[in-house]
């Protein structure tokens, strides 16, 4: 189903549908808006027109505007380094179509509409990803969309044939939503990974027995947070019918007993995330804009209200993803994971079983870490002491995606290890000192479990003697972003 | 590269490594290095028969070393610890870091105190001639006890079996097939394979080599770019002078100083405004700032240096030592030592960059240029000035900084306690070689402003004499530069002068620099 840009009601969710190939249009109201607001613009040059010298210096004069367009574009094709996920441009594509529809950026509906087009033809510039400080704007990346849109680049015939006037060539560049796209498709990923990983803290809780009393509601109602409250209830959601998560089990280490205050935590930066976000794609980011038939400049383009919340959803994510690696730590073992074996293989020493698992969760926690550095504290005078505090957000931005891919494999290792855990419950397998197994009785798990336990098994079999895990972990993280653990199938 | 390099693990430098990994420079195991090691290797075969514990011979990994293994399975053991260890996520190493790796890890064993057969090395540079390079995922490793998991992916392409990727001939391919294909045999393990080939924070120093290296370039890149621009801005020269600098005898700032000095050398441009006292710090305070970084750098060449020619293996053979048991267990696999330095060349690079950012923010700022047209805008063509690359400079180096957090200060338990301090220098030298290519493209940014710069001065004062230095760096840049189409963006430009450092055409430029490795 196509999905209508009108510059009000974008999601996080339409951005991440759009990035991976839904449809698009433009809605016909905005256009007529849009349209209105042209027409209401004041007698005299444009914007573009009254800067031209500050721009191009003395040729200001001599330039026709359609030159002046394609010389303010292309010199600000000053991108670098590792092109841009085709999704994550598509992305931000549609963000920028999503501000030109506000109708206040006095441009015409064919500004959008080329957009579109590319969009719905799947016409993908290559964007490099790095160059921008997230003010005034994504200047460069979207100026390498903006070439193609404008036809300063190669581009088929099928796309509607645009030339911007000069208001039309700053307001293709000029705000954050390259930043604005990246994170809101990251909100969508971290969304995933945070399902998966209460899931996952569920089945390691249902492995090692953990005590109840942790997600009593009466207990995390009486501390007041809303997302604690609530990964409380889904994690007994999960558990319910559960004979091994009991009150009588008395407190866990902090990595279970405190999971509901650590993810709610995250449960909580999300939704403010998301409204941070869905504020901006459906804000006039642009400068200046035109209302009232005025033109107003300001600076709608910076990227700090969005930037700041990117980075503090990285510390988030970050939390969550070193809270998974503790539990990781625990499977693993064997004094601490209440009867199960350590590295959680029969243990003859010829056998390192999932030692290494762990040493993998590490090092990403590790790396998240240093990710979670925030990009939003720095900023670098630039453009001759005018633009003289910027945002960084997209490197806050860029962080985040690359942080959540590593929270993905953590997460995905604790699902791997809980499984083999639950397998060995399940079985009533128990192994002595000297490696000799011994049968114990079996425990019936909780159905929800069993299901999780059962989707991981349809991928990744259990595991008795040393074999490659490579694949487990690549299957296990395939697992959390797809969904698939979860019974889904999802783009990522 | 038509010189064959003998590797006998006790002189292996950061050139060697880059002529293997970059340049397909030949390798083979040295006849002296073959010899000890098949002392090492007769000590652990008979070890294998006896009944004193030898770690990872007789007994178990890490924790599991409690438990004893039946010496018929030692073999076993050795192929179980390559597989179960395969344990990384990520994308792909590059050919050269994973080429580097293999190279390193070979010379490590040639040290001959391994315990291992010299075949396991003539197999490593048979792989490195034939230029057949395993798939090794770049994320998972902690740095100790070594560069584990990818090691092991390596092993999975030497050990015989369904197992292991590589990448030849263009082709991805099983490593069954390729290894086939490049008429090398694969390898039964032996007692102990397992750990030689694993067991050693090879992956770090083969990042941070190649990182070292390339920064060691962009050092005498910022220095010239530095005199390029400090040369268009009009400087003053008394801040470089030798007597200065022995005031502080600081010896980067030494050099750097006197690099400056030679570059700047028979320029007209410099000194020409006599009532400027000083300059701005980033052009009067380059030698200082520079300076630091070249004393960084070479503190980081020092360790990684140590590094390369290391045994890094557990347990190690010491056949020289008294007693029965030759097999010494200790911690020489951690990544510490080339961590911390690999962090603080991130630091010293970073600040490469920083200071190459401010001098681009002078020479586009109209107020700040001594009249250098605004934005470096050019007055014969209707182009958009270097205001937008400023941007992207800053950006680079903003993005620098958030790279530059310490990986190695960082440290999570393994291995049920019995790891529990791990060096996480992978991650170190993974975000080091990250800087560098940031720093890499700032540098190439200025000099892209300096040379706009310089020709505007040439054209205000025809005829005018430049630095004999700067002069032909100005002529090499441009010349990349006029290469280029004419409506070329900023992007490709910056792009073709960051692959021209990258590729080392801005080094000599009378230059008088001594080398730091």
């Amino acid at each position: 189903m196509s999905i209508t840009l009108d510059g009000q009601g974008l999601r996080c969710a339409d951005l991440h549908r759009i990035a991976h190939g839904t449809p698009t249009s433009l809605c016909e109201d905005a256009a007529t808006q849009m349209t209105e607001n042209v027409a209401s613009m004041p007698d005299g040059p444009s914007i573009l027109e009254q800067k031209r010298h500050w721009l191009v210096g003395g040729f200001a004069d001599t330039l026709s505007a359609d030159e002046l367009c394609r010389v303010f574009i292309l010199g600000h094709c000053a991108g670098v380094g590792e092109p841009l996920a085709r999704p994550l441009v598509r992305a931000t594509m549609a963000a920028r179509v999503n501000v030109l529809a506000t109708a206040t950026t006095g441009c015409r509906p064919d500004a959008a509409r080329v957009l579109i087009d590319m969009l719905n033809q799947d016409v993908v510039p290559v964007v490099p990803s790095q160059g921008s400080v997230g003010a005034a704007g994504d200047l460069a990346p979207l100026a390498h969309i903006a070439r193609v849109a404008c036809g300063y680049a190669e581009r088929p015939d099928s796309i509607l044939d645009y030339k911007p006037n000069a208001k039309e060539a700053l307001a293709l560049i000029n705000g954050v939503s390259m930043t604005a796209a990246l994170g809101a498709v990251a909100t969508v990923r971290a969304r995933r990974v945070l399902d998966v990983a209460i899931a996952a803290a569920a089945m390691t809780m249902e492995a090692v027995g953990a005590g109840a009393g942790c997600i009593d509601p009466r207990l995390l109602a009486a501390r007041n947070h809303p997302g604690g409250i609530e990964v409380g209830e889904r994690l007994r959601t999960w558990l319910t019918g559960s004979t091994q998560v009991v009150h009588e089990n008395g407190a866990d280490a902090f990595s279970i007993r405190a999971a509901p205050a650590v993810m709610g935590t995250l449960v909580e930066e999300l939704c403010s995330a998301e409204t941070i976000l869905e504020r901006e794609l459906n804000g006039s980011g642009d400068n200046p804009l035109l209302i009232d038939g005025e033109w107003l400049e300001g600076g709608n383009f910076h990227g700090a209200p969005i930037a700041q919340a990117l980075d503090s959803l990285k510390v988030a994510v970050t939390s969550m993803a070193s809270v998974s690696e503790r539990r990781t730590f625990r499977l693993t073992y064997g004094q601490l994971s209440k009867g199960l074996p350590s590295f959680l293989v029969k243990g003859t020493g010829l056998n390192s079983g999932f030692m290494l698992t762990q040493y993998t969760a590490a090092s990403l926690a590790s790396e998240c870490k240093g990710l979670a550095h925030p990009a939003s504290v720095d900023s670098i005078p630039t453009v001759q002491h005018h633009e003289d505090h910027v945002s960084m957000g997209p490197i806050a931005a860029r962080m985040l995606l690359e942080l959540l891919e590593c929270a993905a494999d953590i997460v995905g290792i604790e699902v791997l290890l809980a499984a083999q855990a639950l397998d060995l419950r399940m079985r009533g397998i128990a192994f002595d000192a000297e490696g000799e197994q011994f049968s114990v009785s079996p425990v019936k798990v909780a159905p929800a479990i069993e299901t999780l336990h059962s989707r991981v098994r349809e991928v990744i079999p259990y595991w008795e003697d040393d074999d490659v895990l490579h694949p487990c972990l690549a299957a296990a993280g395939k697992m959390v972003r797809d969904g698939s653990i979860l019974g889904e199938s999802l783009s990522w | 590269m038509n010189n064959t390099l003998a590797i006998d693990g006790a002189s292996l430098c950061i050139r060697d490594v880059v002529d293997v990994a970059r340049l397909g420079r030949e390798v083979v195991l040295a006849d002296s290095a073959r010899s000890r090691m098949l002392e090492s290797y007769a000590w652990v075969k008979q070890a294998t028969t006896q009944d004193k514990p030898v770690y990872g011979v007789n007994t178990g990994f890490g924790s599991l070393a409690r438990v004893k293994i039946d010496p018929a399975h030692s073999s076993l053991l050795s192929l179980n610890l390559i597989r179960s260890h395969a344990a990384g996520v990520g994308p792909i190493l590059p050919v050269a870091e994973t080429r580097a790796m293999m190279l390193l890890r070979a010379n490590a064993l040639a040290k001959g105190v391994s315990g291992c057969r010299p075949v396991l090395v003539e197999t490593l540079l048979r792989m490195l001639n034939a230029d057949i390079t395993p798939m090794v995922p770049s994320q998972g490793s902690c740095g100790s006890s070594g560069d584990l998991a990818p090691l092991a992916h390596l092993g999975l392409v030497l050990a015989d079996g369904d197992h292991g990727r590589v990448r030849y001939q263009g082709r991805e391919m099983s490593a069954a097939e390729g290894m086939a294909a490049a008429g090398i045999e694969r390898l039964q393990m032996e007692a102990k394979d397992g750990l030689a080939i694993t067991n050693g924070a090879q992956l770090t120093t083969a990042i941070g080599t190649l990182a070292l290296h390339d920064a060691i370039s962009l050092v005498e890149a910022a220095e010239l770019a530095a005199a390029m621009s400090i040369e268009a801005l009009r400087g003053a020269s008394r801040a470089f002078l030798a007597s200065v600098h022995a005031l502080r005898p600081y010896s980067g700032a030494i050099s750097t100083a006197a690099n400056l000095r030679t570059l700047l050398e028979g320029s007209e441009l410099m000194d020409s405004m006599p009532e400027k006292l000083q300059d701005a710090y980033s052009l009067r305070c380059t030698p200082q700032v520079l300076g630091a970084c070249r004393d960084a750098i070479r503190y980081a060449v020092e360790q990684v240096s140590i590094e390369l020619n290391a045994a890094t293996d557990n347990p190690l053979i010491i056949l020289d030592e008294d007693g029965d048991n030759k097999a010494f267990s200790a911690g020489m696999f951690h990544g510490e030592p080339v961590g911390i330095p690999l962090d603080v060349l991130k630091i010293a690079v970073a600040e490469v960059a920083n200071l190459s950012e401010r001098r681009l923010y002078r020479l586009t700022t109209g107020s700040l240029s001594q009249r250098l047209p605004p934005a470096l805008a050019s007055k014969d063509r209707p182009v958009l000035g270097m205001m937008v690359p400023q941007t992207t400079a800053a950006a680079l180096v903003s993005e620098n900084k958030a790279l530059g957090w310490p990986a190695s200060m960082d440290s999570i338990p393994t291995c049920e306690d019995q790891e529990d301090h791990v060096a996480m220098s992978t991650t170190a030298a993974r975000r080091a070689a990250s800087v560098v290519v940031n720093a890499r493209r700032v540098v190439a940014i200025e000099i892209l402003g300096a040379v706009r710069a310089l020709q505007f001065r040439q054209s205000e004062s025809p005829g005018i004499s430049l630095g004999y230095g700067t002069a032909e760096g100005l002529e090499r840049a441009g010349a990349v530069l006029s290469g280029l189409d004419r409506d070329a963006t900023p992007s490709a430009r910056i792009e073709a002068l960051t692959e021209w450092i990258a590729s080392g055409g801005h080094l000599d430029v009378r230059s008088g620099l001594e080398r730091l490795a």
